[in-house]
């Protein structure tokens, strides 16, 4: 190894970098757009859901039904509609995705100690908004019932309404939820998309980087030198990973500035995990490129490699406790996952070294493997 | 021996099954500029490679200094000896970097000590005058400065071996001539072994010795002379009317008949000029003969002859035997391209500045031009794919401006990369084309049978494009651009990467087309022996047209104005370069071991060199069309640059 070879690599590097601008664009302005398009994209909350209602009834316990949905949080009130069919069209259109039919003589029967019976209309094209919209429906439909109840209770007994309640349901329930304690999404969304970005962005600026000397013929200058293959590697992969460290201190700053996530644990352990993180994600870049010869090849290639692990076997959407068998074991021999569990670690739980020693050890082995392999492939007299 | 520093022996290289080179041997002495010719795929870019220790072999041995290269370790030894310039204009240098900072990057690739990589960094630079512009990107230098800011970079660490893989292609001839100059001043200077490859023919005279090669096989090997001895005769060009008549004679004698414009050139094996001129008046005898002239063969035609298989000899005759009479009664004097003060300008620029020319039903027109000056925009404002800013045309009975979907239907365009679909078979590509044009499916079937025989693609039907030899594919882009039966027909760079045996067997149809069918052509191209075969010539420079006229007359002006061109045979002809421009010859550039002075002091030249010593008398050369084009952009840029000088 020769410092003055690979000072003069990565400074030429550095130079093509930061003189072209869409490969500027690509390395710095990239990931930050990134996590804001995903960050304010892909909230995974259901709230404001537009609905609309039908009421037959037109009586007070019609419209108390109707109040319990325009007040609470989760629904949008978007208006009364005349009949069914024109619910219908609404929801056809996507202006609401709820529908509440309420029957004629509801007021009348709820006086009365009988079943009423509500019919709710529920846009299904997305199941697991259509399964969450349910949930609520159910919820303070439940409360309504209850309070109806109660009131009939205290009219018979003469007990307060409060009381009443109280004695109709004798379990309450306390939830606290850890870590979340608002079980807001974008707080673990957040440390999870710096996991997403940096599985792409390292790898598709390492890939394009190497492949573009291949595909014009300017690695012949590299071929035809007496510069060792490690120095090569070395001094064309520092700008890369320079850069990608620049960048985990941005998108840290975004989280926790913009989005407000907490962040509790030690950045002197999470900074330097997270650059394993990246020299792991690049070691995956440094392969794809040695495999391939063109910039589109190569930019194909990266992302599914990376794509695909970074969004579905990485616990961003789906835990991985909630994969099937086989998807878990894909999942696990990906990088992604032991990063999520540093990242989501490190924000969240305040937990360091003593807790993630084992991802971060996984990491560090995955990242010299493919080095070791990229090494290896890279030969300076290739057959073709 | 100690001083070989390559030596090929039974050397190989198979790419997924295809074989690109096979059993070729090779020796390559200290101090040789040492040539590789020949067309796309002949296989030098794999030796070369392989000769840097960049591509792996399998087939026999390769010693680059003694070395055996037959591992990536054993190549790693030669590496600090040799330097490597791989194909492409520029591609090996880095566009955003500016010149100075590739240079020195290659100089701390190299580890060249700081103070010895600025001395020879001054001295390179100002030896490729490119001083000037150190702190200019790469990407912003024309075709020709990139190939010398490769140069620099390649010897920036001393190499004893250079290896430069087509280092003048896509470059113009006014830069070609210039990189050949620097080269063969810094071979002789530096001490240097060159590994030089080339596609182009007139290029060979310059090497030392050189190898012609051909689909992976060598054809010949030796010095110039050497090989041209391989094929003796003589070359005779004569015009005589009518010309098909007497091309129908003539072909009947030679293998090698080609049409040049209104002329005609054809090679007569192991005759003297004597015999052939005697034997061409004979055959011509009772048509009305105005010119003949007798020419030593060049390496083009030796290239042929080497090639000439029985094959091609049969399609030839073939294609001759319809040489009967023209199909149809032609109007030669109706106009089927007429530019009047063509302008277009981008911003601030001027690509092409009030350009008027004229192309008549059945001739072939030549547009030359470097790199940039304004061919292209041209052809695409001509067929109405870019509006003029200012001027007008017609083309094909059709004015361009308004008429311009009327015009896209009367012509026919092939493109430099002859747009074809490689995934589609030869008929799939046709009937595709047929289908754009909207033909029926009579017309279809005819065309599609009239094709196959005009390209020679019988038996290939069936095969992918991709799968066709380059003279086939080539020929099957032009029969899709003739699909339609267009009038004017469109040519940019149509044989670029094409071997010569395939180019003259495009010309000759081209010649067809226009001398049977009436087909009007524009063409485009930057080999200059090509422009020969035009009927009438424009030269472009700067966007703007500079000349326009036959080439014979074109060769004419240059000698009224500036004489004959001499070759002078000399032990030591790069010392008299300089001598020489003192006694007041300003046209005087080496030619490989020779010089090549235009003059018309006749006699003064010989006095003068029998001062300096020179025994042999300065030999006559005919001038090519190259001569004429460096001539006339060589005086153009002094006048630029006389006005820039002069506010």
């Amino acid at each position: 190894m020769n410092l003055q070879r690979i000072l003069a690599i990565a400074a030429k590097e550095w130079r093509e970098i930061v003189r072209d601008r869409l490969f500027f664009s690509l390395a710095f302005v990239v990931p930050a757009l990134l996590m804001l398009l995903f960050g304010y994209g892909l909230s995974l909350d259901v709230e404001n859901i537009p609905f609309a209602v039908v009421d037959h009834d037109r009586s007070a316990a019609s419209r108390d039904y109707a109040y319990r949905f325009i007040d609470s949080r989760y629904f949008r009130f978007h208006g009364y509609a005349g009949d069914e069919r024109m619910a219908g069209q609404l929801i056809g259109s996507g202006e609401v995705r709820v529908v509440l039919v309420i029957p004629p003589q509801f007021g009348k029967s709820l006086a009365q100690g009988r079943p009423a019976a509500i019919q709710t209309l529920v846009d299904g094209s997305f199941p697991s908004r259509a399964m969450t919209t349910k949930g609520y429906v159910t919820a303070i439909n439940a409360a309504f019932s209850l309070a109806a109840v109660a009131q009939a209770v205290s009219h018979a007994t003469g007990l307060s309404q409060q009381d009443a309640l109280a004695q109709l349901t004798p379990i309450a329930l306390e939830s606290r939820y850890l870590y979340n304690q608002s079980v807001s999404s974008i707080w673990s969304l957040a440390p999870k998309l710096i996991m997403v970005i940096l599985m792409l962005s390292p790898p598709f600026l390492t890939a394009l980087g190497v492949v573009r000397e291949k595909e014009n013929g300017s690695i012949f200058n590299i071929y035809a030198s007496n510069v060792s293959r490690g120095e090569f590697l070395v001094g064309k992969l520092a700008p890369y990973v320079a850069i990608s460290s620049v960048n985990i201190l941005l998108l840290w700053l975004l989280a926790v500035l913009l989005y407000q996530v907490p962040f509790k644990g030690s950045l002197l352990f999470f900074l330097p995990a997270t650059l394993v993180y990246v020299l792991c994600t690049t070691g995956i870049g440094l392969l794809v490129s040695v495999l391939v010869r063109t910039q589109v090849a190569a930019m194909i290639v990266t992302m599914v490699v990376t794509m695909i692990p970074a969004v579905l076997y990485s616990g961003l959407i789906i835990p991985i406790v909630s994969l099937g068998s086989g998807a878990r074991l894909v999942a696990q021999l990906m990088p992604a996952m032991y990063y999520t569990d540093i990242v989501v670690g490190c924000f969240l739980k305040g937990v360091g070294l003593l807790s993630l020693w084992r991802p971060l050890a996984i990491l560090a082995v995955y990242a010299c493997l493919l080095f070791a392999i990229g090494y290896r492939l890279f030969s300076k007299r290739p057959n073709t | 021996m100690a001083d070989t520093i390559i030596r090929a022996s039974g050397f190989g290289k198979r790419y997924a099954g295809h074989l690109a080179v096979s059993g070729l041997d090779l020796a390559v002495q200290r101090g040789e500029l040492y040539g590789l010719i020949g067309p796309d795929g002949a296989g030098k870019s794999s030796l070369m490679k392989a000769v840097a220790g960049v591509l792996s072999y399998e087939q026999g041995q390769l010693e680059v200094f003694g070395q055996l290269l037959d591992s990536e370790r054993s190549a790693e030894a030669i590496k600090d000896r040799i330097g490597l310039m791989p194909q492409g204009l520029g591609q090996n240098l880095y566009g955003d970097l500016s010149v100075e900072e590739n240079v020195d990057f290659f100089a701390r690739l190299r580890l060249v000590p700081r103070a010895e990589a600025a001395a020879r960094k001054e001295q390179l630079l100002t030896i490729t005058r490119l001083a000037a512009f150190r702190q200019r990107p790469m990407k912003q230098l024309s075709g020709g400065m990139k190939q010398k800011l490769g140069l620099v970079c390649t010897l920036i660490h001393a190499p004893q071996l250079i290896i430069l893989d087509e280092p003048t292609t896509g470059v113009d001839p006014v830069s070609r001539r210039d990189f050949w100059a620097i080269l063969a001043e810094l071979i002789a200077s530096q001490g240097l072994t060159a590994l030089v490859s080339t596609a182009y023919m007139d290029e060979a005279s310059r090497f030392t010795r050189m190898s012609v090669l051909h689909q992976g096989q060598k054809l010949a090997e030796g010095s110039p002379a050497e090989i041209l001895q391989r094929a003796p005769g003589s070359i005779v060009l004569c015009r005589a009317e009518p010309q098909l008549e007497a091309m129908r004679r003539l072909s009947a004698i030679a293998g090698q008949c080609e049409a040049m414009g209104p002329a005609i050139r054809l090679f007569l094996p192991d005759m003297s000029a004597e015999q052939a001129r005697g034997r061409v008046s004979t055959v011509l005898a009772g048509l009305d003969c105005q010119q003949l002239d007798v020419l030593e063969p060049e390496l083009e035609d030796v290239f042929v002859a080497l090639l000439a298989t029985p094959g091609a000899n049969g399609q030839q005759a073939q294609t001759l035997a319809a040489l009967a009479a023209p199909r149809q009664a032609l109007d030669s004097s109706a106009l089927a391209i007429e530019a009047k003060g063509l302008s277009k300008r981008f911003g601030d620029f001027v690509a092409v500045g009030d350009v008027s020319f004229q192309v008549r039903q059945g001739e072939i027109f030549g547009l030359l031009g470097a790199n940039g000056a304004g061919k292209t925009t041209a052809i695409k404002m001509l067929t109405g794919i870019l509006p003029p800013s200012s001027g007008s045309g017609m083309v094909a009975g059709a004015d361009m401006k308004q008429a311009g979907a009327l015009i896209k239907a009367r012509i026919g365009y092939m493109s430099q990369a002859f747009s074809l679909y490689l995934d589609l078979s030869v008929v799939e590509n046709i009937r595709l084309y047929a289908g754009i044009y909207g033909l029926n499916r009579q017309q279809t079937a005819l065309r599609l049978a009239w094709i196959l025989d005009m390209a020679g693609l019988h038996g290939h039907e069936n095969d992918l494009a991709s799968t066709l030899p380059m003279g086939l594919r080539q020929r099957l882009a032009l029969g899709c651009a003739l699909v339609h039966q267009p009038r004017v027909l469109f040519l940019d760079e149509p044989t670029s990467g094409v071997d010569p045996l395939g180019r003259r067997a495009f010309w000759d149809i081209l010649f067809r087309l226009s001398r049977l069918d009436g087909v009007a052509m524009l063409v485009t191209t930057h080999y200059m022996s090509e422009a020969e075969h035009c009927d009438h010539l424009a030269l472009m420079f700067a966007g703007r047209v500079v000349a326009d006229a036959s080439p014979h007359a074109m060769k004419q002006q240059l000698l009224t104005e500036l004489g004959q061109l001499y070759q002078v045979r000399a032990d030591n002809a790069a010392a008299l370069v300089a001598p020489l421009r003192q006694a007041g010859f300003a046209n005087v550039s080496p030619y490989g071991t020779a010089l090549h002075v235009l003059t018309l002091e006749t006699e003064r030249l010989g006095m003068v060199l029998r001062g300096l010593g020179v025994g042999q008398p300065p030999q006559v050369r005919p001038i090519s069309m190259e001569d004429v084009f460096v001539q006339r952009v060589g005086q153009l840029e002094a006048q630029k640059a006389a006005q820039k000088g002069s506010p």
